[in-house]
């Protein structure tokens, strides 16, 4: 069996022409900083190289300060995690849909869109999939100034 | 099961759900029909969303852990485990291997109840309510096992960052090893009933059928992915807690289709009584704790495990101090969620419930903000549950 360390160096190789900053926080695991237009061509690599499965997608808000947010693109491939960091600025903050390559993302997507206020470019779908229907549209709940003004509102009500 | 029949210029739209589509959890779903088969589909979830991953952030990495073994009330130890395994590695502590190995059993003995509890209700699904009663009934032993192993039905708290709280006694481990062997021979009765009655056959076989390669390119996990050959599994591909020491066999079928997803499930619960014997054969002595840091030191990492229904993923970031910074959770419903609406299409409307509960699918853990309201109809908060829990405390 191929080791976590063999199959992160392969795809390294197969990300060589679009990575940015690269780590490797944890043996089993590496970072690789992809900038938002490279992204589909590097997607489209790794599943060219029949490299591992996308596990999930995380939106990371760094603050108001950093006024970023960071989308990690996670794949997996045995004990190996590959995450492909797409930094994008928090006023403005978008990335290109990954549906036409991996069409199951459309629900980590749809996420992505009402949790963080990421505008998810030519994602299939841009319906609510967990906010209730009444939940105002300009608020983004994961993100770190959220103001969660009709929980506020209620609790006032005891 | 709901429905209400509605013209669309075209095409008529069938609505199952919210209140229980298959299942007694509350999930959306809209079906496009011509006539009695299925065009399309689409699915609304978040009927249970508590805001859980939110809620974390303000909490500190203990109460944390207890509000995430909470997403939910079938697989409570697979979020607690990956939760704190996850920690464990950010604080870089030493579990000791008792405490692993505890883990691993707890976890096996709650893989048999979540497959037992999935039997019953795909046996209901398909108006098969003898095989429903009877693994319920004995799923009933593997339950009273947990309560006193835990001392508790469901939600067990058997972790604690750095361990597990709960110690295995001699009678305890005669008393597992005894209901063990029990549900045993009952899972080979019932593999034989799945796999041979023609009626039940009928509503199985052919039905929902999903190829290796759909299976692949939708990122199904778990036993429905392994009922499509897909061979995935956390606890071979990335063993965690005991799993290098007590290794699994993983459990395939090539078929796709429901009756495949039985086969395999039933299965696995034969791994799963073999494992639990392995570790209570072989369990390891020694502590079951190691002190942790109240504050854990900053960083972030990823935490896998096999849930029941498929592959959990944790990502954790700390920034140094006593809460999380963020915590990421993906169900395996979620990824599963995907093969239900597209395997729909093409079938009849009344396989629908059948191919939903297929994935054995869990809502709430789907969906994570619930608002709590009192008789008088205010909202419940978090501090006003303090005050409560204080008064009672002072009235007793």
């Amino acid at each position: 069996m191929t080791s976590p360390e063999e199959r992160l160096q392969a795809a390294q190789q197969v990300l060589a022409s679009w990575a940015g900053d690269t780590q490797s926080p944890e043996p089993n695991r590496l970072d690789v900083g992809v900038a938002a237009q490279n992204l589909i061509a590097a997607i489209e690599a790794l599943i060219g190289a029949r490299w591992g499965y996308l596990s999930a997608i995380t939106g990371l808000d760094l603050g108001v300060e950093a006024g970023q947010i960071e989308v990690l693109y996670h794949f997996c491939e045995g004990a190996a995690v590959l995450t492909l960091r797409v930094a994008t600025p928090r006023a403005s903050a978008s990335v290109p849909s990954v549906c036409p390559l991996i069409p199951s993302a459309s629900v980590f997507e749809r996420e992505l869109v009402e949790m963080m206020g990421i505008q998810v470019v030519g994602t299939p779908d841009n319906s609510r999939l967990f906010l209730a229907d009444d939940w105002p549209d300009d608020v983004y709940p994961l993100r770190k100034d959220a103001v969660l003004e009709r929980g506020v509102k209620e609790q006032g009500n005891e | 099961m709901s429905e209400a029949v509605v013209q669309d210029k075209k095409r008529f739209v069938v609505p199952i759900g919210p209140q229980h589509p298959a299942l007694k959890e509350p999930g959306h779903f809209e079906f496009t029909v011509d006539g009695e088969i299925v065009t399309g589909a689409t699915v609304r979830l978040g009927y249970a969303h508590r805001g859980i991953e939110k809620a974390v952030e303000s909490r500190n990495w203990t109460q944390s852990l207890y509000l995430l073994e909470r997403i939910c009330g079938i697989c409570s130890h697979v979020h607690a485990m990956t939760y704190c395994l996850g920690v464990e590695k950010l604080a870089g502590a030493e579990v000791p291997p008792r405490a692993q190995a505890i883990r691993v059993l707890v976890a096996e003995l709650e893989r048999v109840h979540s497959h037992l509890l999935w039997l019953g209700v795909a046996a209901h699904e398909a108006g098969f309510d003898t095989l429903f009663m009877y693994s319920w009934r004995d799923r009933e032993t593997v339950m009273d096992l947990l309560e006193s192993f835990t001392g508790n039905r469901v939600n067990y708290s058997a972790n604690i960052l750095g361990g597990v709280k709960c110690d295995v006694t001699p009678d305890l481990a005669s008393a597992i090893l005894k209901g063990v062997d029990f549900l045993e021979e009952r899972s080979r009765h019932y593999l034989n009933v799945v796999t041979t009655d023609e009626v039940f056959l009928q509503r199985t076989r052919g039905v929902g059928t999903m190829s290796k390669e759909v299976a692949e390119r939708l990122g199904v996990v778990g036993p429905t992915a392994r009922a499509s050959g897909v061979a995935r599994d956390i606890r071979i591909e990335a063993p965690y807690a005991a799993y290098a020491d007590f290794p699994v066999q993983i459990v395939l079928a090539e078929a796709g289709d429901l009756e495949a997803r039985f086969v395999v499930r039933i299965k696995e619960l034969f791994e799963s009584y073999r494992l639990i014997h392995e570790v209570i054969d072989k369990l390891p002595p020694g502590e079951l704790q190691t002190r942790m840091p109240r504050k854990i030191k900053a960083g972030e990492t990823i935490s896998r495990v096999e849930a029941p229904r498929g592959e959990a993923f944790y990502f954790i970031k700390s920034n140094g101090s006593d809460n999380p910074e963020r915590i990421k959770v993906r169900t395996p419903t979620l990824c599963n969620m995907g093969s239900v609406v597209a395997t729909a299409v093409g079938h009849q409307l009344a396989d629908m419930p059948m191919i939903l509960a297929g994935i054995d699918p869990c809502f709430s853990c789907n969906d994570r903000t619930v608002a709590v309201r009192d008789a008088a109809g205010a909202l419940v908060t978090w501090e006003s549950l303090r005050q409560r829990r204080l008064a009672h405390q002072e009235n007793k």
